[in-house]
């Protein structure tokens, strides 16, 4: 019988220590386009900082850099605890988010597991399914603004099922209102999930799926082992892009309902516009927004740690 | 342990006939390869057997049994890839009891079938590693003990040295025969490789455009090669075939000279054909040809020889003096090992005697 031989690993070269001098010189060539790069990027948050601790508005007539002369320390920090509007807006915008991105996740993967075989009519049904996600956001309001009127065509095509005529005030009532915004959010975005997962999809190997086939696994058992552990990266990238971007949900929402009635659809993004261009309070927006920078980062930070862990 | 037999099996695909009446019987616990450049029909002939194709016409039996329709996932058919498809994901473990797992079998059976198959194979002490990262024989074992874990009828094989260096092929061609002979199991291996074929392979199935045109042993069709195609394709270089009048038991080759047959076929148009091994170098020698080019790789010399548009190749070991390009260079070819083929079809034909 024979052996089985035993192969030693294949030996690699250690890389040479890179010379300490070159990377000294390195630094020092490289110094004054990092400092750039870290001024961009610091200097607004700074600012922000910097004015988020006084009560400077535009309308006092002195310029942002003597803010200080309005210092009110923690004040609009304190303010903002108490702000109804604002934790309004935030869960607000976060039950949109907690109905969207899921919706859109099993939206998209399940069109994405129908389009990754072939089907006549497959290649049309891409392109049409891709539209929306190319649909300029604010004419995507605009299309739901008036497809939503009292008497436009969802209350149509509803009255031809009910028998009667219906005609629900859709972007006047309360609750409604959301509903019709988080629709528009669903329509637009769900081709994005589609595309992403669908890539996703199409990259898990064939013969590792051929394979299990020949052991007798069913479609659940490779969905489950094979295809759903090679999309965990791609998946999470998904989610995560659609998570901070439907956090900023803005334009689609505000030519819809402005954030009405009244505030019932007022999200963060909308109640940081009204904040800004109709109160001018500005000290007190940037105080909104680095609470919202803070609370995003940690949520980022969350999700790459998620990510190094998985790959 | 399964005889399998292909009865007159044929593939079209639309218009064009990719496997055209294929009769073969692969033996229980045989090593067949199917040999053939590509296209010519033999990964057609392995995904059939594997069920991933539906054929045209014939029949596939497994120990008698038909198996046209019954799906892959039943057929009992155990596939190792050309690139192995190892779910890098898991660990070797994960590997190996995938199958077992899929079929329902209990944790207890799951548990021995791995640790059996991972004794086999030597396995045992990296179970718990990740299949991502191990050295390319070891990605062999697993994808071999992983289709055992479910103990197939059959092995198919698809060309898996396709992609492991030169230098690694001969360690993973001793290390699968030596498997193969461990599981004493039925082997299909695909390969456009005749080394390949020839080392391992009990049995050769030679195929080209859709035909098979010998089954034999390596010697068998190494030797005796049933047509021009099979005796240009076996052996490396393949078998001189030179154009000759065959008068009596004579062969005149134009502008050679002339062979001495063991038997006399008649009167004919022939093609002559003889290995370049058997060109005994010899100053007295019937024939006489010009020295082209000459190679020496290591021990053996390849001297390519020509008169006027025909072409020979002759292999010398090293006790023989290389001759220089340009000399002349006689020799002799000894009767038993010319073989005669039909220009018209390229079938061989028959020897006298």
């Amino acid at each position: 019988m024979t052996e089985i031989a035993d192969i030693p690993p294949p030996r690699t070269e250690t890389p040479a220590p890179p010379d300490r001098e070159a990377a000294r010189l390195g630094f020092r060539l490289t110094l004054p386009a990092q400092l750039l790069v870290l001024f961009i990027a610091v200097f607004p948050i700074c600012m922000q900082i910097y004015i988020s601790l006084t009560d400077w508005s535009p309308l006092d007539g002195i310029p942002w850099w003597r803010a200080h002369e309005l210092w009110i320390g923690l004040t609009n920090y304190s303010d903002l605890a108490s702000d109804f509007r604002f934790w309004g807006a935030l869960w607000r915008t976060l039950f949109v988010m907690l109905v969207c991105v899921p919706v859109q996740f099993f939206l998209g993967l399940g069109l994405a597991i129908l389009f990754v075989d072939e089907f006549p009519g497959r290649r049309i049904f891409y392109s049409v399914l891709l539209v929306p996600m190319m649909v300029v956001p604010a004419v995507a309001g605009y299309m739901f603004f008036m497809l939503f009127q009292s008497g436009g065509p969802v209350n149509d095509i509803l009255s031809a099922f009910a028998g009667r005529t219906v005609s629900i005030a859709w972007l006047s009532d309360p609750d409604l209102a959301l509903a019709a915004v988080i629709i528009a959010d669903i329509w637009q975005w769900t081709p994005l999930m589609f595309l992403i997962l669908l890539a996703g999809l199409v990259s898990v190997p064939k013969d590792q799926q051929l394979a299990a086939v020949l052991l007798g696994a069913g479609w659940w058992r490779r969905f489950r082992t094979i295809i759903l552990p090679r999309m965990k990266t791609i998946i999470i990238i998904a989610l995560a892009i659609r998570v901070i971007e439907n956090f900023k949900i803005f334009d689609t929402l505000y030519i819809m309902t402005g954030g009405g009635p009244g505030i019932a659809t007022e999200t963060i993004s909308v109640y940081i516009y009204k904040v800004t261009q109709q109160e001018l309070i500005w000290g007190y927006v940037a105080a909104i927004a680095l609470a919202i920078l803070i609370s995003l980062s940690i949520v980022s930070a969350f999700a790459i740690a998620r990510l190094r862990r998985g790959s | 342990m399964t005889e399998i037999v292909l009865d007159t099996l044929g593939k079209d695909f639309g218009s064009f006939t990719a496997l055209r009446d294929m009769d073969l019987t692969i033996r229980d616990g045989e090593f067949m390869a199917l040999l053939g450049p590509s296209g010519c029909g033999k990964s057609t002939t392995m995904n059939m057997i594997a069920g991933m194709l539906e054929p045209t016409r014939g029949q596939i039996r497994f120990d008698g049994k038909r198996i046209d329709g019954v799906p892959m996932a039943k057929r009992g058919v155990g596939f190792v890839f050309q690139n192995y498809a190892i779910f890098t994901h898991m660990s070797v473990r994960e590997n190996l009891a995938y199958g077992p797992k899929a079929q329902g079998m209990s944790r207890a059976e799951v548990t021995r079938r791995v640790s059996d198959i991972a004794e086999l194979l030597q396995l045992t002490p990296m179970l718990d590693r990740r299949a991502a990262g191990l050295s390319v024989n070891i990605l062999q074992r697993i994808a071999i003990g992983r289709s055992a874990a479910v103990e197939p009828a059959i092995f198919l094989l698809d060309e898996p040295l396709s992609n492991v260096d030169a230098a690694f092929r001969a360690v993973m061609r001793s290390e699968l025969k030596g498997l193969q002979r461990r599981f004493s199991q039925t082997m299909v291996y695909v390969t456009h490789d005749q080394l390949e074929a020839m080392t391992m392979a009990d049995r050769i199935a030679v195929m080209d455009h859709g035909r098979l045109l010998q089954v034999g042993t390596p010697l068998e069709v190494y030797n005796n090669p049933s047509d021009t195609f099979v005796a240009r394709f076996i052996g490396s270089p393949g078998m001189n075939l030179i154009p000759a009048r065959v008068d009596g038991d004579t062969a005149h080759m134009d502008g050679i000279g002339a062979l001495t047959l063991t038997a006399a076929p008649g009167t004919a148009q022939v093609l002559a054909g003889f290995r370049p091994e058997v060109v005994h170098p010899d100053d007295d020698g019937p024939l006489a040809m010009g020295v082209e080019i000459v190679e020496h790789i290591g021990a053996r010399t390849i001297v390519h020889l020509r008169a006027g548009e025909t072409e020979v190749k002759a292999v010398l070991d090293a006790e023989h003096t290389a001759p220089r390009e340009g000399q002349a260079f006689r020799f002799r070819v000894d009767a038993a090992d010319i073989r005669l083929f039909d220009p018209a079809t390229g079938a061989a034909m028959k020897r006298h005697g």
